[in-house]
């Protein structure tokens, strides 16, 4: 109940900045629409080969791919596979960066030491090259999409909560659980990360905008999400090779691909504003904040 | 200045060990081993095992990683599986194309970047600044590909200016080509890049003119434009160098999938056919290549900024 009232707060004080309630509205829309494809009754399979690659219609808002299926359809479903691998990408990615945060910022020492040079080879390799290797591994699919991009999420959550247990580690309620005989796998999961929490909020929202660039990156190089399952990326990759019959097939899901990708940034960057000042409620989502 | 030198060169060492040993391990990753992986599924047992010997898979795993390292320390990665070509050579024929992407590019984004900061700085909170700041969200919010397509549909479908595939034409060969060519490759990555430099440029202009010098200045009755470019300008552009140093992984990144949306000969479109055919060796070769320019581009920052700043200490 505590919980659901602290949410409520934030959502209501998210809800003051224009910015952010947009970028909520649009996604509670995009959310819901991919939950409900298939009861509103959008098939995004259905060919129908003499309406090929049309412009948008009164039967086809978005116009028709080379094989004549609903472009509306195929991006609601498009939408439910960027949503999905970047859900799923975004909890491998805080299930593992989480804990090596955890260990690293608390126990200091070698541990710190192993994790923090592993983390920055991770950092030095670009995300969508690290996803890129794990694909040539894992081979092309849904699953190994999700993984790949998880794991390149992972120094960022690492990096976050290991500076935030830095700040937290040396906190008078923290000795005092270690002084009352604490273990430290309890302090760390019962003590240091529920204070944690508000930085691994903003990273899970901003870093759900980057993975579902990073999916649609590459289904458009052709090594991510296999057709026929409709996704954003390959919608693209597929409708660069229309642009002379038909334009809006590459306009269409760029623009919610776009659209999604500064929703969760805005929303990420509105909640890191609400959450670092509570009572502040005045103050403006800052663009500086966003450049960490 | 040496010392500082030689030890951020010893500190490079972990970083690429760790990367050359995580890309090796790669190939132990594959489900049902990387030789079956790349002759398909209808290869038998006895060709596997064949090209297991051919590849040195049959020995300890240490001695193969050992034998890896030692050839990668030589530029030797093994003849790529798909073209039978050494690995080496066919990366040394795409990196000058990846080079000369990566150049203008990055011309281009300092040459919007630095002034779109430079004006929202002066007015923060005012209408310019609004529009630039928000110039510069877009730049970063559009995905690269889209924005490359959407070039593509305006120069190349529409209006016919430019083509919409690129090739690569050295600048010193045939420079009017090379530009017609590199056109919109390099306005897709610049403008992406220019949007994180303008954010990042504007936030440390706004820090810097909070500083005493500035009100100094400003009490002597220099004028607003001098005082922005002889002095706030230099000193924000210390932690902007690092910034940029930080970047360079995304550009890189960047510079792949933009390669792919114009068919570039570069080393990201080598690196991603290299994916699609299986070839490991090849891909190996590709993303050691990419840290190791990566570490030493960093490092070059590095020894740069000391450089420059003589507050650092080395």
């Amino acid at each position: 109940m505590k919980r659901l009232h602290f949410m409520m707060r934030n959502i209501a004080a998210l809800m003051g900045y224009r910015g952010p309630a947009l970028a909520l509205i649009f996604l509670t829309i995009v959310v819901l629409l991919a939950i409900f494809a298939d009861v509103l009754g959008f098939d995004p399979f259905k060919q129908d080969i003499i309406h090929a690659l049309e412009g948008p219609s009164a039967k086809h808002w978005f116009g028709t791919d080379e094989l004549g299926r609903d472009m509306l359809a195929r991006v609601i479903h498009g939408a439910r596979t960027s949503l999905v691998t970047a859900g799923g990408a975004v909890t491998i990615a805080a299930v593992i960066g989480v804990p090596l945060g955890l260990i690293a910022g608390f126990f200091g020492g070698w541990r710190d030491g192993v994790i923090m040079r592993v983390i920055d080879v991770m950092m030095a390799l670009p995300g969508i090259l690290f996803a890129m290797a794990l694909i040539a591994v894992l081979g092309r699919g849904q699953i190994a999409a999700l993984v790949a991009v998880g794991i390149s999420g992972v120094p960022t959550f690492a990096r976050i909560v290991r500076a935030q247990v830095l700040t937290l580690r040396k906190r008078d309620y923290v000795t005092a659980v270690e002084s009352f005989g604490g273990s430290s796998t309890y302090n760390m999961f019962n003590t240091v990360l529920p204070n944690s929490w508000p930085p691994i909020l903003v990273q899970i929202v901003v870093l759900s905008s980057v993975a579902i660039l990073l999916e649609a990156s590459l289904a458009f190089l052709g090594i991510g999400v296999p057709p026929p399952q409709p996704s954003w990326g390959e919608m693209l990759r597929a409708g660069k090779s229309f642009l002379h019959d038909s334009p809006t097939y590459a306009i269409v899901p760029g623009v919610v691909l776009t659209l999604t990708i500064l929703s969760f940034d805005t929303l990420g960057r509105g909640l890191q504003t609400v959450l670092e000042n509570p009572r502040r409620s005045s103050a403006k989502p800052t663009t500086e904040g966003a450049a960490s | 200045m040496i010392s500082f030198v030689l030890r951020r060169l010893v500190q490079m060492i972990p970083v690429i060990l760790i990367g050359s040993l995580l890309i090796w391990a790669m190939l132990l990753g594959v489900p049902g081993g990387p030789v079956a992986a790349m002759l398909g599924e209808n290869a038998s047992a006895e060709q596997i095992l064949a090209k297991e010997i051919e590849l040195g898979l049959d020995q300890p795993i240490l001695i193969q990683y050992f034998h890896w390292l030692m050839g990668a320390l030589r530029g030797d990665f093994g003849l790529s599986v798909y073209s039978k070509v050494p690995v080496m050579e066919l990366i040394l024929g795409r990196l000058p194309a990846t080079a000369q992407l990566a150049f203008v590019a990055m011309t281009l984004s300092v040459l919007i970047g630095i002034p779109i900061a430079v004006l929202s700085a002066m007015n923060p909170g005012s209408k310019v600044d609004r529009i630039l700041s928000g110039w510069s969200a877009l730049a970063l919010g559009i995905p690269t590909f889209w924005m490359g397509i959407l070039l593509i549909l305006l120069f190349a479908v529409n209006l016919r200016w430019l083509p919409s595939a690129s090739q690569f034409i050295p600048i010193w060969v045939d420079p009017i080509g090379a530009l017609r060519s590199l056109a919109m490759p390099a306005v897709t990555l610049g403008l992406y890049v220019s949007g994180v430099l303008a954010r990042f440029l504007r936030a440390s202009l706004i820090t810097e003119m909070r500083s005493d010098y500035v009100r100094t200045a400003r009490s002597k009755g220099l004028p607003e434009s001098r005082i922005m470019l002889g002095h706030i300008l230099p000193n924000a552009l210390l932690p902007f160098i690092t910034i940029v140093a930080l970047m360079l992984a995304g550009f890189l990144g960047g510079a792949v999938v933009t390669e792919s949306v114009f068919t570039y000969p570069g080393i990201g479109r080598l690196l991603v056919s290299a994916i699609e055919t299986r070839d490991y060796p090849l891909v190996q070769g590709c993303i050691m290549i990419i840290l190791v320019l990566f570490v030493v581009v960093n490092l070059l920052v590095d020894i740069l900024y000391a450089y420059i700043d003589p507050r650092i200490e080395y």
